[in-house]
């Protein structure tokens, strides 16, 4: 152990039910500087941040930190540690002044109970009595020490942020200073900073970064949670790189590249061997143009997108999750309605149609949030299975809704797509399912129709490996029944080998167009975190051989 | 000394805790209320006969009982309609109160044969309550107004209404009282005399017999109950929300004023201007317990009839003031409702002091 290191995590390893999110990560964190934790989504980057700000509990493995050994139950054991963690969702209470949310948790009682030793006589000394602190910690709010102190460590790293200010009338970028504050009030040692980027703006991001600068001068560790190579470059001194819950390295920054960095990124999963015939693609099924859609919030999510999907054919669509494939998805599945452009299915122009004409045309969809979007959790299997066929003739004619058959219908559902879990269709519900389960149903209830298009968002993230292989052999056959496939992931193995084209979305727009025999992983990450080609104009031999002895090394520490 | 409470969800509801939770919960409420009846000087074993068992046998309380089973099952099935939706009629007084105006106005003023007077104010009652539903179902489908508050609100609009029209337009010419005519014989619902069963129970059962067979035979149910669970998902697989929540509160408000008629036609003969009979509010509660099913609406509102009418009959017989049997309803309905929580969550309560638990004081040090 060397003597400049403040964090080591040892062994951690963390599963969730059918998941293991970290798979025995070694990772340490020298004093003093920015350490880039890099990953996909889903890598494990988060889980294991968690582990070590006392959210989760470790299945196995040991933390240390100045070498004593840290035994993390809840976040309160971690900020007496001296570890901090800004979120990437801010937990600030938006009606509290800038000092109250800072004092949260650790107040201290108004002025004139506090200790001050200089009084005397009875009001004092009552003031004093154990019973009246108690009360008056409780109950009282004294804000000027804190404030002091506040303003005091603003002005320390040059933060313009008055302890008064109300929390909500405060721009995103102060509001994430008001965090880091939060945390450096406690004296932490080490700041857990969760994609601080995907909230600000390019301005801001420069300025956090001047502040990451300022904290490290003063001996404060930073780990910068990202996936975006650019800040990693930019920012950090070090970077650990993890997949699959997997560490695959830790490398020197100003030793590897980008394209290094996007490599051990992606890595290279070995997959299922998928047997996917060639064979010649049809007519155009889905055809959008100059499509623009907003997303939850109002604002333009989709810039301007063309897209043709052909008969028997998978269009692939690459990117960092929140550049517009969840809009993208639900707006070529007809439940979002597109702002402007075209939207035709076989010819038939469908722009701003319901739902359901989306449905009866033969447009099935797998949303990318199967609880909230894909299924009713409360209600059973039975209920779920016919949740777009309803109004299908074999269920009754006119108002009448025949249960039983509803119930036979489910059941060979649930057979053929090999629903486990299911006593039976009635009683069994829908959240009990394991979540592999839960989305072969909904794979069964979409497949079942033999759709003319199927949309489908991440249709393996978070399910199990068999339920994984399942679905892809079922979109394949699916593919050869001639249903056209628009198929979106994270996942660049899985997109490689199912996909006959591939489009990258990058903020709203596709920048590349491609198939993936003509191009690598390495350039899909490349557009998919930078949106354009990077120069690879003189990666010269030795720096690459450089960086892989870095991974090297880094990995075994 | 430290007490460690722990709250987890059921995996499994025990069959014998299904079944047993609602008898021992209202057991356990006797028993409460038990202590009550004993502080004012009474036996609590002869005020509950006389509540439950001479309730149930005797023909006179029995017919009682439907009379004031009719309306609360009719509002009961308000309230249930659309929380099978998802949605919270919290006004089904108000929506009761319209139905009870507007079929009096009828009956007032329209002289027809019975046959055709009685239908013409259910129907013009069913369409007020309707009405009355369908201003906070539109705000609530069009522009996602909370229907909580709305429907409440529109009680208060009912109520003020309902005083303005009976001390003014709709006044009786006697005696100065703020109430109406008393309605004439073709416009009260007839009793079957030798049997002494109001009509309005038959009303009441016809009204859940549809409801049952809306929410279990027919498209339009599986769509309510699919809203319900979750909004999100029934649009995207194309079912409209917006004629769901329409459809729910505006069949409720119908439901709600049925019961304001049957109410005024089929036991007061006449509206006061304080006609507020509070079954709108008490549907509420029934609904909760019932919200598994029409029929189970359809008990809980008898369950509810029974309490009331026991009630008021030991009141009546016994030296124990009224208070005091609302205070025993009040604590059955309580212990109903908190029952639903023990059934679907386990409760671990540890007590230990510190120092005498071997696993405190390692935690303690474990922190440090």
């Amino acid at each position: 152990m060397t003597t400049d290191e403040l964090l080591r995590m040892e062994s951690i390893v963390k599963t969730f039910p059918g998941v293991v999110a970290n798979d025995e990560i070694d990772l340490t964190v020298r004093k003093g500087e920015v350490h880039g934790l890099l990953g996909e989504n889903g890598a494990g980057k988060s889980t294991l941040m968690k582990v070590l700000y006392g959210l989760y509990t470790p299945d196995s493995g040991s933390i240390w930190l100045n070498g004593e050994r840290l035994e993390l139950e809840k976040p309160q054991n971690a900020i007496d540690a001296g570890i901090g963690m800004v979120h990437q969702h801010f937990k600030l209470i938006p009606r509290l002044t800038v000092a109250e949310n800072i004092v949260l948790g650790s107040r201290e009682p108004a002025a004139s109970f506090r200790e001050n030793g200089s009084e005397e006589g009875l009001v004092a000394k009552l003031s004093q009595s154990t019973p009246v602190q108690a009360v008056a910690s409780r109950f009282t709010l004294g804000l000027e020490e804190p404030s002091h102190r506040i303003e005091g460590l603003a002005d320390r790293y040059g933060f313009d942020i008055d302890p008064s200010a109300t929390v909500h009338e405060l721009g995103v970028g102060k509001q994430q200073r008001v965090e880091i504050l939060k945390a450096l009030y406690e004296d932490v040692d080490l700041l857990i900073l969760d994609e601080p980027t995907a909230v600000l703006t390019p301005t801001e991001a420069d300025r956090l970064f001047e502040t990451l600068e300022e904290l490290t001068e003063d001996d404060l560790s930073i780990i910068f949670i990202t996936h975006k190579l650019e800040e990693v470059k930019a920012i950090t001194d070090r970077v650990t790189v993890l997949q699959e819950g997997n560490n695959v390295g830790t490398v020197e920054t100003d030793e590897v590249t980008k394209s290094d960095l996007a490599r051990m990124m992606v890595g290279h999963e070995v997959l299922f061997d998928i047997d996917k015939e060639q064979f010649d693609t049809g007519q155009p099924v889905l055809e959008a143009s100059g499509v623009r859609a907003t997303d939850d919030r109002g604002i333009e999510a989709l810039s301007g997108i063309d897209l043709t999907v052909n008969k028997g054919e998978v269009v692939g669509v690459a990117g960092v999750s929140g550049n517009g494939q969840k809009e993208l998805a639900e707006t070529m599945a007809g439940v979002r309605t597109p702002t402007e452009g075209e939207i035709r299915l076989k010819e038939t122009d469908l722009t701003g149609a319901s739902p359901r004409t989306f449905i009866d045309q033969g447009v099935s969809f797998v949303p990318e949030d199967r609880n909230r979007h894909g299924a009713a959790g409360d209600l059973s299997v039975m209920h779920n299975a016919a949740m777009k066929e309803f109004p299908d003739e074999q269920f009754g004619s006119g108002l009448r809704f025949d249960y039983d058959e509803v119930e036979e219908y489910a059941s060979i559902l649930v057979d053929e797509y090999d629903v486990r879990g299911v006593d039976t269709v009635k009683d069994a519900v829908a959240k009990d399912l394991s979540g592999g389960n839960l989305q072969k149903l909904i794979i069964a209830r979409e497949l079942h129709r033999d759709p003319a298009l199927l949309v489908a968002n991440q249709p393996t993230r978070g399910v199990d490996v068999g339920a994984i292989e399942f679905i892809r052999k079922r979109l394949l056959e699916q593919r050869k029944q001639g249903t056209a496939i628009l198929f979106f992931s994270e996942n660049l193995d899985e997109l490689f080998d199912l996909s006959d084209r591939l489009l990258v979305l990058y903020e709203g727009e596709i920048v590349y167009r491609t198939t993936p025999e003509e191009t690598s992983h390495e350039e899909v990450s490349m557009f998919m975190n930078a949106g354009e080609r990077e120069k690879l104009t003189a990666v010269d031999a030795s720096e690459t051989a450089a960086a892989r002895e870095g991974v090297t090394d880094g990995g075994k520490q | 000394m430290l007490v460690d409470v722990e709250v987890n969800e059921r995996e499994e509801i025990p069959s014998w805790l299904a079944y047993g939770t609602p008898v021992f919960t209202i057991l356990a409420a006797l028993l409460v209320g038990a202590v009550a009846i004993l502080a004012v000087g009474e036996s609590p074993i002869v005020a509950y006969d006389q509540m439950f068992v001479h309730t149930l046998t005797e023909m006179r309380n029995l017919s009682e009982v439907m009379v004031r089973a009719a309306p609360l099952i009719l509002a009961g099935l308000a309230v249930y309609l659309p929380m099978k939706a998802g949605l919270w009629n919290i006004g089904a007084e108000g929506q009761l109160i319209a139905g009870a105006v507007a079929g009096t106005l009828v009956g007032l003023n329209v002289s027809l044969p019975q046959y055709a007077l009685l239908p013409l104010m259910i129907l013009a009652a069913g369409f007020a309550g309707a009405c009355w539903g369908f201003i906070p179902a539109w705000l609530r489908a069009k522009w996602g107004i909370n229907e909580i508050i709305t429907t409440l609100l529109f009680t208060f609009i009912a109520i003020e209404l309902q005083l303005y029209l009976v001390r003014g337009h709709m006044q009786g010419g006697f005696g100065g009282f703020p109430q109406t005519d008393r309605l004439s014989e073709a416009a009260l619902l007839p009793s079957f005399t030798g049997f002494d069963i109001p009509s309005s129970i038959f009303l009441a059962l016809l009204v859940v017999a549809g409801v049952y067979v809306l929410m279990e035979y027919t498209r339009l149910g599986f769509q309510i109950t699919f809203v319900g669970s979750n909004d999100e998902a029934a649009e995207q697989a194309g079912m409209s929300k917006f004629k769901i929540v329409l459809f729910t509160l505006v069949v409720g408000g119908a439901f709600a004023a049925l019961a304001g008629i049957s109410e005024i036609a089929g036991n007061r003969g006449r509206l006061q201007a304080s006609f507020e009979p509070g079954y709108g509010f008490t549907a509420i509660p029934i609904a909760l317990l019932g919200r598994n099913g029409a029929f189970k609406v359809l008990l809980a509102a008898l369950f509810f009839a029974l309490l009331f009418v026991g009630g008021d009959s030991v009141s009546v017989a016994m030296d124990v003031p009224f208070a005091l049997i609302e205070i025993i309803q009040a604590l059955i309905i309580l212990f109903l409702i908190t029952a639903e929580f023990f059934k679907s969550y386990s409760i671990d309560i540890s007590v230990g002091r510190a120092g005498s638990d071997p696993t405190e004081p390692a935690e303690v040090t474990a922190n440090d």
